[in-house]
C-alpha cells in the first residue's frame, strides 16, 4: 500500500517544521494538530459511530480545564494534571452518554448539546473555581514543555499515538461493530449486538480523547476559556470534520488543517473570516458532501 | 422571600417568554413540517431586531418609527428568508439532518457577517415608543413597564393567529398533512414545494417579529443570536417537535426557570433553565406534548 | 423443532396475525403463502423476537422463546433475512458477513487486535458458499440488488444458524436470478443442515422447492400441510390460488 507509506514521510516532515518554521507557524502547527486530534475524536463517533455528538467540545473543554485547575490550584505533579483531564472527560462521557444512548439522531444530538450547554454555563458562571467568563490565564507550564517548540513536540507525539489509537480501534471488530451500527442499527441488533452498550463504550472513547486534546491546547496556550465549551466550536469542528470527509480516518485532521490556515490567511486581509467560512461550507455540502478526502478516496477506487 | 420580588421576576420571564416563544415557535413550525433544524433562524431574528432599528430610525425613531418597524421588519426578514429558501433550501429538503444543521450554520455565519457589514459592530438602540413608556402600578410595590405588558398582551394574540392559521386555513392544514406525509400531499396534485416555502417564510416572519420586539428592550448588538437560537432549540425539543403549543410551553418554563433561577441564585441564574430542559428530556425524550414527527 | 401454537397480534385493533398455528420438523424446508397483507412477516417477525405476540407461545427444540430479545433468539441458532435489502451498506462484503461471526462469537468488545485477523477462513467459506468470493472487498452498498438480497442470507448464515428464516429471499429479483438464488438455498440446506422457513410470491418455487406448505390468510392459518395436500385443498384454491390465477 502505498497509501501507508505518506504517514511516516509527514511524520518526519512535521517533526521537522520547527527547524525551519517561524515560531507563529510552530504554534500554529500545534493548533492545526490539537483540532484535528478533536476532530478526529468526534469522528469517531460521528463519522464512525453515525450518533449525531453536536457538542463535542464540552468533551475538550472539561480536559482543558481539568489541567488548568490541577496545574494553578493544586501543587500535584504536572505529569498528573495532564493524565488527569483525558480521565475527567471520559467520566463525563459516561454521564451524558448514559442518558443521550438512549435516543437516536436529532433527539440524541439535542439531548446532548443540552446537556453540554448546561456544563458550559456552570463553566462560565463559576467564577470562584473556574475563573467564569474570564477563563484562566497564565497557566503554569513545567519548564520543560514551556517553550513553543517543546510544546509543539509534546503535542505532534502525544497526538500521533492517540491517533494511532484510535484507528487501531477502528480496525478492531470493536470498530468494525461500531461502524455496523452506524449502517443499520436494527440488522446490528437481530445478529445479536447489544447496540446501546457498544454505542456508550464508542462515546467514552472518544470524550477521552476530546480531553487528552484539551489538556495539550493547556499547554500549547497556557489558558482556557469557556468559549472552549461553547456550541459554536463544536459546530466548527464539525464542520472540520465535513471539510476533510465525516468517512474517511484522516479527513478530519486535514479539515482542521484547511480551515485554521485558512482562517490565519484570511484574516490578514479581511474581518469577514465567518463570511468566507460559510460561502464554503455551503459549497462543500452541495458539491462534495463526503468532503474532499472522501472525493479523493472515491476518484481512487473508481480508478 | 419578598413576594413581590417573585411576582415581578415572573413578570420579567413572561416577557421574555413572549419573546422565546414567538422565535421558537417559527423554527417549530420549519423544523415540523419542512423538516430542517435551521440554526439560521437564530441569525434571522437578529436581522429583524437590525431592521427594527434602521427602519424606526428612517422614520424619525419615534412612535412611527416603532409602528412602522413592527410590521416592516418582520416583512423584511421574511423576503429575505423567501430568496434563500428559493436559491438554495429548497433543494435540500430531502438531505440528512446533520448537512442541514451544518448548512444552516454556514447561512448563520454569512449572515451574521454580513450584518457586521451592513450594521457594524456597536450598538443600537431602538427606542420605546411614547404610548408603551413609563409604568403601571400594579400593586402597591409591584412595576410593570407598559412595554413588557404590551409583550405579554401580544404573545397570546401571536399564539392565537398561528394557531388560526395552522388549523383554520387551507394553507395550514396541507402544510400539517405535508409534516406527515410529504408524498402522499404530492400526489393530490399540490406543489408541496411551495407549500413548504410558504410554511419556510411564515416561520422566519415569527423569527423576524422576535427580533423587532425585543429590540427596545435590549442593546441590539452582534452575536445575540447565539445564544437565542439554542435557547429556541432547546424549547422546540422540550415542547415536542412541530407542536405550536409545546413551543409556548417549553418558552414558559425556560423563561420562568430563567428569571426565577436568577432570583433564587443570581450567579448560576443561566443553569436553572438548562437543568429544566435536561430534567424534562431525561423523563420526555420526545418532548412534553406530542411532536409531528 | 419450531412450534408455533395459537400465536395472535394486533396492532391498533387491527389483527394482523390471529391464532397462527405452524410446526417444522428439523431438516424441513416450509414455506408459508398468503396474499399481501396476511401476516407473514408479522409472523416471521414474531418469531424472530422483533415483535412479541398478544397470546400464544412459540417454542423452540422444547423451549420457550416467545419473549426473549431478538440476539438471545440469534443466539440460539435461528437467523433470519429481511424482505427489503438490510445489509451494512459502507462496510464490504467481507465484513459484512464477519460482523455476524464475531457477534455469535462475542467478540465485538475486542479493541485492540485488527478485526482483519478474525475468522477469516470461516467468513471466506461462507462468500464461496453463497458465491460472493469474487465481491469479497466491494463495499455492500455498490452491489447489485440481487447480490445485496445473497448478502443478506451470507449475514444470517454467519450466526451458524441451525434454523434460517428467509422473508422473500427472492423479492425483486429477475426469473433467472430467483432461480439461481433457490438453488443455492437449497443447496445450502443441505451442506449446512439447515431447517429452513421462508415466504415466496411466486408459486413454481414454492411448489418446486418446499417441503410442506402453511397458507395464510388474514392472519389465519388456513391449512397446512404437504404440496399435494394445499394443491388439491378447495378453500386454498378458492382463497388464495385462485386469485392469484387471474
Amino acid at each position: 500500500m502505498g497509501k501507508k507509506g505518506l504517514i511516516p514521510i509527514a511524520f518526519l516532515l512535521l517533526l521537522l517544521f520547527p527547524f525551519f518554521l517561524p515560531r507563529f507557524y510552530v504554534y500554529l502547527s500545534s493548533l492545526i494538530l490539537i483540532h484535528g486530534l478533536l476532530a478526529t475524536s468526534l469522528n469517531f463517533v460521528l463519522g464512525f459511530g453515525g450518533m449525531y455528538q453536536f457538542h463535542h467540545c464540552v468533551f475538550y473543554g472539561v480536559g482543558g480545564y481539568t489541567t488548568a485547575l490541577l496545574l494553578t490550584k493544586t501543587s500535584l505533579s504536572p505529569f498528573l494534571a495532564f493524565l488527569a483531564a483525558p480521565f475527567a472527560s471520559a467520566i463525563l462521557s459516561i454521564l451524558m452518554g448514559v442518558i443521550c444512548v438512549r435516543l437516536s439522531k436529532l433527539y440524541f444530538g439535542m439531548l446532548q448539546i443540552s446537556l453540554g450547554s448546561l456544563v458550559w454555563a456552570i463553566v462560565y458562571r463559576w467564577y470562584s473555581f473556574t475563573g467564569g467568563d474570564d477563563g484562566i490565564h497564565g497557566i503554569p507550564i513545567p519548564h520543560l514543555l514551556a517553550s513553543t517548540n517543546s510544546a509543539y513536540y509534546f503535542t505532534l507525539v502525544i497526538t500521533a499515538l492517540s491517533m494511532f489509537a484510535m484507528y487501531r480501534m477502528l480496525v478492531s471488530p470493536f470498530g468494525k461493530t461500531l461502524q455496523g451500527i452506524r449502517d443499520n442499527p436494527v440488522r446490528c441488533e437481530m445478529i445479536g449486538v447489544n447496540v446501546k452498550l457498544h454505542q456508550l463504550l464508542a462515546l467514552i472513547i472518544a470524550g477521552f480523547f476530546a480531553g487528552v486534546a484539551g489538556m495539550l491546547f493547556v499547554i500549547v496556550d497556557t489558558t482556557v476559556f469557556p468559549e472552549m465549551l461553547f456550541w459554536t466550536l463544536s459546530l466548527e469542528v464539525l464542520i472540520m470534520c465535513l471539510v476533510g470527509g465525516w468517512f474517511t480516518f484522516f479527513g478530519p485532521l486535514l479539515g482542521a488543517a484547511i480551515l485554521i490556515i485558512l482562517r490565519t490567511i484570511i484574516s490578514t486581509y479581511t474581518v469577514y473570516w465567518a463570511l468566507v467560512l460559510g460561502v464554503i461550507m455551503t459549497l462543500i455540502i452541495f458539491f462534495l458532501p463526503n468532503g474532499i478526502l472522501g472525493y479523493i478516496e472515491e476518484k481512487l477506487k473508481r480508478g | 422571600m419578598d413576594l413581590y420580588a417573585v411576582l415581578s421576576q415572573i413578570l420579567v420571564g413572561l416577557s421574555r417568554t413572549v419573546i422565546l416563544f414567538i422565535v421558537s415557535s417559527g423554527l417549530s413550525l420549519i423544523l415540523g413540517v419542512l423538516r430542517i433544524p435551521n440554526v439560521a433562524h437564530g441569525s434571522l431574528y437578529m436581522i429583524g431586531a437590525y431592521a427594527a432599528y434602521t427602519i424606526s430610525k428612517y422614520f424619525g425613531g419615534q412612535d412611527t418609527g416603532f409602528w412602522v418597524a413592527l410590521f416592516g421588519a418582520p416583512l423584511f426578514v421574511a423576503f429575505l428568508s423567501f430568496i434563500v429558501e428559493r436559491s438554495v433550501f429548497q433543494f435540500l429538503y430531502e438531505r440528512e439532518h446533520l448537512m442541514l444543521v451544518l448548512l444552516t450554520f454556514g447561512f448563520s455565519l454569512i449572515f451574521g457577517d454580513l450584518v457586521k457589514l451592513v450594521w457594524g459592530g456597536e450598538y443600537k438602540t431602538v427606542p420605546v415608543p411614547r404610548i408603551f413608556q413609563g409604568y403601571i402600578l400594579l400593586f402597591e410595590h409591584l412595576h410593570l413597564p407598559i412595554y413588557n405588558a404590551f409583550l405579554i398582551i401580544i404573545g397570546p394574540v401571536v399564539a392565537l393567529l398561528l394557531w388560526l392559521f395552522v388549523n383554520k386555513t387551507k394553507m395550514g392544514k396541507i402544510s400539517r398533512a405535508a409534516a406527515v406525509d410529504r408524498e402522499m400531499v404530492g400526489a393530490v396534485g399540490i406543489n408541496v414545494s411551495w407549500v413548504f416555502g410558504v410554511t419556510f417564510v411564515i416561520g422566519c416572519f415569527l423569527a423576524g417579529l422576535g427580533g423587532m420586539l425585543v429590540a427596545p428592550t435590549i442593546s441590539v448588538t452582534l452575536g445575540m443570536d447565539h445564544s437565542l437560537i439554542m435557547e429556541s432549540f432547546l424549547i422546540v425539543i422540550i415542547g415536542g417537535l412541530g407542536n405550536i403549543w409545546g413551543a409556548l410551553l417549553g418558552a414558559l418554563i425556560f423563561g420562568l426557570t430563567q428569571s426565577l433561577g436568577i432570583l433564587l441564585w443570581p450567579q448560576f441564574g443561566i443553569v436553572f433553565p438548562y437543568a429544566a430542559v435536561v430534567l424534562v428530556l431525561v423523563f420526555k425524550p420526545k418532548g412534553l406534548l406530542k411532536s409531528t414527527w | 423443532m419450531l412450534e408455533v401454537k395459537g400465536v395472535s397480534k394486533s396492532f391498533d385493533g387491527f389483527m394482523a396475525v390471529s391464532r397462527a398455528n405452524l410446526t417444522v420438523n428439523k431438516g424441513e424446508m416450509v414455506a408459508v403463502i398468503g396474499p399481501n397483507g396476511a401476516g407473514k412477516t408479522t409472523l416471521f417477525n414474531l418469531i424472530s423476537g422483533i415483535l412479541k405476540p398478544d397470546s400464544g407461545r412459540i417454542i423452540y427444540k422444547g423451549e420457550d422463546i416467545t419473549f426473549l430479545s431478538p440476539y438471545e433468539i440469534f443466539r440460539k441458532g435461528i437467523c433470519r433475512s429481511f424482505q427489503i435489502v438490510n445489509v451494512f451498506q459502507r462496510l464490504t462484503v467481507f465484513e459484512n458477513v464477519q460482523l455476524s461471526v464475531l457477534s455469535r462469537e462475542k467478540k465485538t468488545w475486542n479493541l485492540l487486535m485488527p478485526a482483519k485477523k478474525f475468522y477469516v477462513d470461516e467468513t471466506e467459506r461462507i462468500l464461496e458458499q453463497v458465491g460472493l468470493k469474487e465481491k469479497r472487498d466491494t463495499v455492500a452498498g455498490f452491489l447489485s440488488h440481487g447480490e445485496q438480497k445473497i448478502l443478506e442470507i451470507a449475514i444470517a448464515l454467519g450466526g451458524k444458524p441451525e434454523f434460517v428464516i428467509l422473508d422473500e429471499p427472492t423479492a425483486g429479483m429477475s426469473p433467472e436470478e430467483t432461480v439461481m438464488c433457490m438453488e443455492l438455498i437449497k443447496k445450502l440446506r443441505h451442506e449446512m443442515d439447515l431447517t429452513i422457513l421462508f415466504c415466496e410470491h411466486d408459486m413454481d418455487v414454492v411448489f418446486g422447492y418446499a417441503d410442506r406448505i402453511m397458507v395464510m390468510v388474514r392472519g389465519e392459518t388456513v391449512i397446512e400441510g404437504t404440496c399435494d395436500e394445499v394443491r388439491c385443498d378447495t378453500l386454498v384454491q378458492e382463497a388464495y390460488l385462485g386469485v392469484s390465477d387471474e
